[in-house]
């Protein structure tokens, strides 16, 4: 076993160590941030020159070391890096807690890299306990009603997803008496298929592995936490939340989906028109519910559910196409990635917004066009990324994503989501009126802080960059999806 | 394929009828008074052993022993882990002792951070 | 009357499904966590089961359950820190009664 290539892991888990230790023994607090970001580039830095070689699994076959992983690894280092920049005013509000606060949202991270890297049932339960236990603890951060009751609705909810999605575990394991993905792929090919449909067991372990990734990914119906936790949670958490764990959820599917139950085909057919299905109902619920919100943070939690329900378009096709396609698998880690770099940027823009309002309600952001016009413009840039307008990463994400569900033949599930997204303008570009158009409740300026100045920009330069070259960055989500490739 | 999610249906059937049924039962049958139905004070007492509870039976406790309970739950875990390896020490060999190291002084930082917390001082 | 592995899974779906119910209808915070317990530890017996009848020579659903009973720890300690905090604000554990964030 070679030690080395887990160096990014062991990274974040000593930094964590050191950071706690460090919040009981200094009296700076401003450097637990430092050591955090240090700690990030480090593993980020030790990620990306593993990024092309081709590596054994290591610890027992449990954790592979393949592109999918480490695009996975390099797109939650990236994300953890910025949601620390942008926490650095918001510690403030609980500035005695501040080492747990970059502890634990190092150690969700570390949670989140370890679930794209497991290919064991075993592990992709510790890892996605590792990473919800934090987050449960992260949500409750601000200790006042709201905080700790969207920390208490995500705790029992999360774990009742969880124990689901262990006894789905539990189900397959008892069906093929495997928990590593590649074994129980080979004993499920061995079998009869008069054999398979004749045990609803494997099936039932199959559908309770979705609800329980499900919740993880918010798609409907297990969506009832998203807006409570969105609303209630600290700013940056929810933009955490709202990117990366969604990621990593949707890491494990494709994994878990496509190196288990990729074969036969009938399998794979059946699991797609499930993702389909709840593609279909995800877009339209979230995109519905979304239009008479009246607080951004939880419009942009059924916003999050309804893009959801257009990367679970790119999983349908993934489970309708056949086998050297991977369109689908590509296009949802492309769309992965210019999710994260949308939505970070418009939770970082209210960040800094709601700093200066002490108010998250849309209405309140009257006239913050003439108040804090590059604040504004940002926060319009990643709104109309996630309309899915050109020049912003999202169109070319949605593009990319219904190209491949058409070419599967899901062209009703497409013409769907388009009407989806049409709906999903209204509620976006409110938001947008609003802010160039309303009369400004004071022409007070609005502040921000360097760290939060220097992470909206690289979000923007992103969102700009996968829109406009998107060349690049769609050649690393297709190497990165390879590894799915029969 | 289609005739599966049919069986899936039927299940479904099945199970909602069967809630219903065991719903109404009980209704039905104190509606045909054959379940009698006559309170008194001493059937409606709280049912315990030893003498009747003065004020609430949820007492509060103090705050502080929700601390050492967790502390213990540290320690209880990770004996859940040592043991099996302690009862097979010689066959795991040396790797499994650095493991069962690291292991350790991660517990050791929870137990740091409470120390310097002052959980361990009762006041 | 031999006990075989169908019986540890009928118990198990049964405990499961109490547990379940328990979450769903409880008002209690703290018993619906004892339910999610519940859920989990029905879990670990169909693991241990199938690991018994199923793969005899292999010890995977009983390691299983190890980390299974590890991981159900730490969330109930999580937990019940935040049922703590959620009493020092709302003076009540009571599910129903916390319902600040609604649409």
């Amino acid at each position: 076993m070679n030690l080395a290539l887990f160096i990014p892991e062991i990274t974040l888990l000593v930094i964590a160590a050191i950071v706690i230790l460090l919040d009981l023994f200094i009296e700076q607090k401003r450097w637990l941030a430092q050591v955090s970001i240090s700690g990030l580039v480090i593993a980020g830095g030790v990620t990306i020159a593993m990024w092309g070689g081709s590596y054994p699994a290591i610890f027992n076959n449990m954790l592979a070391v393949d592109n999918f992983a480490i695009f996975f690894k390099m797109l939650f280092l990236g994300i953890a890096f910025l949601v620390i920049l942008s926490s650095t005013d918001y510690v403030s509000k609980f500035s005695k807690f501040q080492g747990e606060y970059y502890a634990l949202v190092l150690l969700a991270t570390l949670g989140m890299m370890l679930m794209a890297a497991t290919t064991n049932l075993i592990a992709i339960y510790i890892a996605l306990e590792l990473t919800s236990i934090s987050l449960y603890a992260l949500v409750g951060f601000l200790k006042d009603k709201k905080s700790t009751e969207a920390s208490l609705k995500y705790l029992l909810l999360g774990a009742v997803a969880s124990a689901v999605l262990l006894y789905g575990m539990a189900l397959i394991f008892g069906f093929t008496g495997k928990t590593q993905l590649g074994e129980i792929a080979q004993v499920i090919q061995s079998l009869p298929p008069m054999t398979l449909l004749a045990s609803p067991g494997l099936l039932l372990g199959i559908v309770l592995l979705v609800a329980g990734f499900g919740f993880k990914i918010a798609a409907v119906p297990f969506q009832m936490w998203v807006p409570d936790v969105y609303e209630g949670a600290p700013t940056p958490i929810t933009a955490y939340l709202s990117v990366a764990s969604k990621a990593a959820g949707f890491a494990v599917i494709l994994r878990v989906f496509f190196s288990a139950f990729g074969l036969p085909v009938w399998l794979s057919l059946n699991w797609g028109l499930i993702f389909a299905a709840l593609a279909a109902i995800s877009m339209t619920v979230g995109n519905i519910i979304a239009i008479p919100q009246a607080n951004i943070k939880r419009m942009l939690g059924y916003s999050s559910i309804a893009q959801a329900g257009y990367l679970m378009v790119g999983l349908a096709a993934m489970g309708m196409a056949s086998a050297e396609n991977i369109l689908g698998q590509s296009g949802v880690l492309f769309f992965l990635a210019s999710y994260a770099f949308t939505n970070m940027g418009a939770f970082i823009a209210i960040i800094a917004i709601s700093n200066k309002l002490n108010s998250d309600l849309i209405e309140d952001y009257s006239g913050m066009g003439k108040r804090a016009p590059l604040l504004a413009l940002a926060l319009t840039l990643c709104l109309i990324s996630l309309i899915g307008m050109p020049p912003a990463a999202g169109f070319m994400a949605k593009f990319y994503i219904f190209n491949a569900a058409i070419q599967n033949g899901l062209l009703w599930l497409v013409i769907i989501a388009v009407i989806n997204s049409v709906v999903s303008a209204y509620y976006y570009l409110r938001v947008v009126k609003v802010m160039w158009l309303g009369e400004a409740a004071s022409a007070e300026k609005v502040p921000s802080s360097g760290a939060l100045r220097l992470a909206l920009l690289l979000c923007c330069i992103g969102v700009l960059l996968l829109g406009v070259i998107p060349g690049y960055a769609i050649r690393l989500a297709q190497l990165a999806a390879n590894i799915f490739a029969y | 394929m289609l005739t599966n999610y049919g069986y899936i249906g039927l299940f479904l059937i099945a199970v909602v009828l069967f809630t219903l049924f065991m719903v109404i039962i009980p209704i039905a049958l104190r509606f045909l008074k054959i379940v009698p139905h006559n309170p008194n004070p001493i059937k409606n007492s709280t049912f315990e052993c030893g003498m009747e509870t003065i004020g609430r039976t949820w007492v509060q406790f103090n705050f502080h022993y929700y601390f050492y309970a967790l502390i213990f739950l540290a320690l209880d875990v990770l004996v859940v882990f040592l043991y099996p390896w302690a009862v097979n020490l010689r066959a795991l060999g040396f790797a499994s002792f650095v493991a069962v190291i690291i292991l350790v002084a991660i517990i050791l930082v929870g137990y740091v951070y409470a120390w310097k917390k002052k959980v361990l001082e009762w006041k | 009357m031999v006990i075989g592995l169908q019986h540890y899974l009928i118990l198990s779906a049964i405990l499961f499904s109490i547990g379940l119910y328990g979450v769903l209808a409880k008002r209690n915070a703290v018993i619906i966590l004892m339910c999610i317990e519940l859920m989990l530890n029905a879990v670990n017996i169909t693991l241990v089961a199938f690991s018994r009848y199923v793969v005899p020579a292999m010890l995977t659903g009983q390691v299983f359950a190890i980390f299974v009973i590890v991981v159900a720890a730490a969330e109930a300690a999580v937990g019940l820190a935040i049922i703590l905090a959620i009493y020092r604000g709302f003076e009540d554990i009571d599910v129903s009664k916390i319902d600040l964030l609604k649409w």
